[in-house]
């Protein structure tokens, strides 16, 4: 008969099948997911900015560059990825010091070279303070009732010149910057404004403009030693022009990183010392004056150094994102998250625990209720656990915490598909046929409510795989995997088994099917 | 085992069978006034989670006093454990989502404050921005899946079939988050996971008894459309019991045994099963008599 040997080629293809996973099992251990493991996921959300469009390919470059950040951070196994909302999500598996890895991943290593123009203080009578600027807000900040908030050239030199003045106006809630013979305090007077100052969200900038032409007269920094805001002029040079940057100390024993440049660059450095004699040379990393030396002589050769820096280990993330060079995108982080490995095996062993105790529970229930079918479903599901498991295994997937509940949950799921063939063998062994040819009925009938209920859950995978964040994924993944295997178990292989168990004698009764003979409908 | 045919009348009592969906639901949305709203969890409105375990025990009141001085008077500090706590800070009390130093100095501070060894077990810092971009695909996530299936069920069945099934989802989800709303528990992206599951999950149900409906009509000429719905839901009854226990059995022991995470995903699971299977009996099918005696096809 075609059809016995049709079944026997399904059983003998399904036992190569469950012998492949299982070598897969044995073989190559299953891979874990951060969840599970421990380690730390970023995701970086890309800002557009005058100078960094978010594109296809500045997205690449920037991924290529955190690569290798991390790799010379010395982290194995990363991973870099992109998502559908063009987020970079980045997974370090049992990462030690996330957040030092994460504040080097995501800077964005903007070194410029500008000239400082001055830096905004406050007087109370004998004592100075530096004014404050928060780059989140725009906001310009300094202490109560001061006596004058003004410009001075350099806080450094003994007798810092005074620049200008500031003034705030309460009703319109705008900044100007006054000329020096302005008096704090007095009414407002538009011949005396120099410039204007104007905050944009999007790039964190808080430009001078010019009152009239509206030209950028410079911007606001926050100095990193001082803290202090300080006004800066135009970018004359930028990091891409570096050659090399090394970390180290100088003579005195300060911490520096020194820098050289590649020859166009030394070429324009050497310009901009030759013309800016005599003012401080601001070198700006990542939208924070750094350090600002005075400019004696010209400096040809191109070599510069960074100073201002706190720690060696500072120091070697400077370097660091300085040879990998810039982000050709401003990165914001929009979720960091770190599970300890010892959570990880905790929620491991639990799933998997979870997962046995259900398992045994529903092989006892269906004993039960369908007897012979019940013991036919128990190896259906012990081959879907093999299957599964075999191809997480064989493909490499990661098995994160929403898997195992995916896993879990089509478990439970894998039963129906028996439970619905089960539920109407058993109705048509109760119309008075044999067992025979229930089967056979019954599987027709059950096939296509099998294939109706099943795409629907898929469709629902698919949506969940498409706009799902990581663990969604995963998730989304297992449930796909778990609804299409499921389904291929019951349709092929329990078919197959039923109709071989039912030509055996012994096995062709009707309680084999927990049916006890013809009943009246 | 009794091999007796119970056949009960599903149909008949169709007014119940609302009235009951129509009670649970209105309490869910009592319960989301009383309540003031979803608990929405940091996933969706920004902020930090820090998991810590402790050497000894530790006074949840101690660790408050130590992030009241570091001016996180704001969060919530949850015991999970004999010595593991949960503290979130929710950007939206602090005014501002943090930043990894000061995630860093909060650390430092309960060191010194408490005094004992602990060992970070998780943290998590997320951008409030990040939270709309999760509703957003969340949403577009849930209307593409339902759109997919009320096309699928159209092509494959009738249309009202299709749209029937999308008022039964609705109804399952409306009473999960009814529920999720009575108890006050934290929505985040693991209970839109569930919520999606429970979509894919009660829909199953919901078309095993469409598919009987769709093989019976033609004796909708002799026993009526609504007999023919009634005998459908009857045939496939113990289908429908036995599938929702056997998934049931691991998800159940999934919320006694879990983890924190794995025990919110398993609740909603639990909520919508039940749901859903209530649904696929006593809604859905329902439904479509009440379509078919308005617009009637079939024979009444």
């Amino acid at each position: 008969m075609r059809n016995k040997k049709v079944n026997i080629i399904i059983l003998i293809a399904f036992i190569l099948l469950i012998g492949v996973s299982v070598y897969y099992i044995i073989i190559q251990p299953i891979n874990l997911g951060l969840d599970l493991r421990g380690g730390t996921q970023i995701i970086l959300r890309p800002v557009e900015g005058e100078e960094s469009r978010v594109t296809d390919e500045s997205l690449d470059k920037a991924m290529l560059i955190i690569m290798d950040r991390i790799d010379r951070l010395g982290i194995s196994e990363p991973l870099v990825t992109r998502d559908i909302s063009n987020n970079i999500v980045i997974q370090l598996p049992g990462v030690s010091d996330p957040d030092r890895a994460i504040s080097v991943i995501g800077k964005t290593a903007q070194l410029e070279f500008r000239i400082l123009n001055g830096t905004f203080i406050s007087r109370i009578g004998q004592t100075t303070e530096f004014v404050e600027f928060d780059p989140d807000t725009g906001e310009i900040s300094y202490g109560e009732d001061p006596d004058e908030v003004i410009l001075v050239d350099s806080i450094n030199s003994a007798t810092p010149l005074k620049a200008g003045v500031l003034y705030f106006d309460e009703e319109s809630g705008k900044t100007y910057l006054m000329d020096r013979e302005f008096e704090f305090g007095a009414v407002f007077d538009e011949e005396m404004a120099e410039g204007i100052f104007e905050y944009d969200g999007a790039t964190r900038e808080l430009i001078l403009k010019d009152m009239e032409t509206g030209d950028n007269l410079g911007e606001l920094l926050i100095d990193g030693r001082s803290g202090a805001a300080s006004l800066v002029g135009p970018v004359l040079l930028t990091g891409d022009k570096l050659a090399r940057a090394s970390a180290g100390y100088d003579n005195n024993g300060q911490i520096i990183v020194s820098l050289s440049f590649k020859q166009e660059g030394a070429g324009a450095f050497e310009d901009i010392t030759t013309n800016n004699i005599g003012e401080q040379l601001a070198i700006v990393l990542d939208e924070e004056i750094k350090s600002a030396p005075f400019i004696n002589v010209p400096i040809s050769g191109g070599d510069a150094v960074i100073e201002g820096i706190n720690s060696l280990d500072e120091a070697n993330d400077i370097t660091l994102v300085l040879q990998t060079g810039a982000l050709p995108v401003n990165l914001v982080i929009e979720e960091s998250s770190t599970v300890g490995p010892t959570l990880g095996r905790d929620a491991l062993d639990k799933g998997l625990y979870a997962g046995l105790i259900g398992f045994v529970l529903i092989i006892i229930f269906m004993i039960a209720y369908y007897r012979g079918l019940g013991l036919i479903s128990t190896l259906n599901l012990l081959i879907y656990v093999a299957l599964f498991w075999g191809i997480l295994a064989g493909i490499g997937a990661a098995l994160t915490l929403p898997g195992i509940a995916g896993i879990i949950l089509t478990i439970g799921m894998a039963v129906d598909a028996n439970v619905i063939i089960f539920a109407r063998i058993r109705e048509e062994a109760r119309k008075g046929k044999s067992p025979r040819i229930a089967i056979g009925d019954g599987f027709r009938h059950a096939l296509r409510t099998i294939v109706d209920a099943n795409v629907t859950t898929l469709i629902t995978a698919a949506a969940l795989y498409r706009f799902g964040t990581g663990p969604i994924k995963g998730f989304a993944v297992t449930l796909a995997l778990g609804v299409v295997l499921s389904m291929l178990i019951s349709l092929l292989f329990t078919r197959s088994v039923l109709f071989t168990a039912a030509g055996l004698p012994g096995l062709a009764k009707p309680g084999f099917i927990g049916v006890r003979g013809k009943e009246e409908q | 085992m009794n091999q007796k045919r119970l056949r009960l009348d599903f149909i008949g009592k169709r007014r119940i069978w609302f009235i009951i969906s129509a009670v649970v639901i209105l309490a869910g949305i009592a319960g989301y006034f009383v309540q003031g709203g979803f608990n929405f969890g940091i996933d969706f409105l920004g902020g930090t989670l820090i998991e810590v375990q402790f050497d000894q025990d530790v006074g949840s009141s101690d660790i408050r006093a130590v992030l009241e001085d570091e001016g996180y008077g704001s969060s919530i500090v949850q015991q999970t454990d004999s010595d593991k706590y949960i503290i979130r800070i929710k950007a939206e009390e602090l005014g501002k989502p943090i930043n990894t130093e000061e995630k860093v100095s909060i650390l430092d501070a309960l060191d010194n404050g408490i005094g004992i060894n602990r060992e970070l077990l998780q943290d998590r810092t997320v951008d409030p921005g990040f939270g709309s971009v999760l509703i957003r695909n969340a949403l577009i996530a849930m209307a593409i899946s339902l759109a997919g299936i009320l096309i699928y069920v159209w092509i494959r069945f009738e249309f009202r079939f299709g749209a029937t099934a999308i008022v039964t989802l609705a109804h399952d989800v409306l009473i999960t988050l009814g529920v999720y709303a009575i108890l006050n528990r934290e929505i985040n992206t693991s209970t839109i996971a569930a919520l999606l599951t429970i979509i894919g999950y009660s829909l199953n149900d919901t078309i095993v008894v469409f598919d009987r409906i769709r093989e019976n009509t033609p004796q909708s000429r002799t026993i009526g459309y609504s007999g023919v719905v009634n005998n459908s839901i009857n045939m496939t009854l113990s289908r429908s019991i036995n599938t929702s226990v056997t998934t049931l059995f691991p998800i159940i022991i999934l919320l006694i045994l879990g983890t924190t995470a794995l025990k919110d995903f398993a609740l909603a699971l639990v909520i919508g099963i039940i749901s859903g299977t209530y649904s696929s009996i006593f809604f859905a099918s329902p439904i479509l008599v009440a379509w078919n005696n308005r617009f009637s096809r079939y024979k009444k």
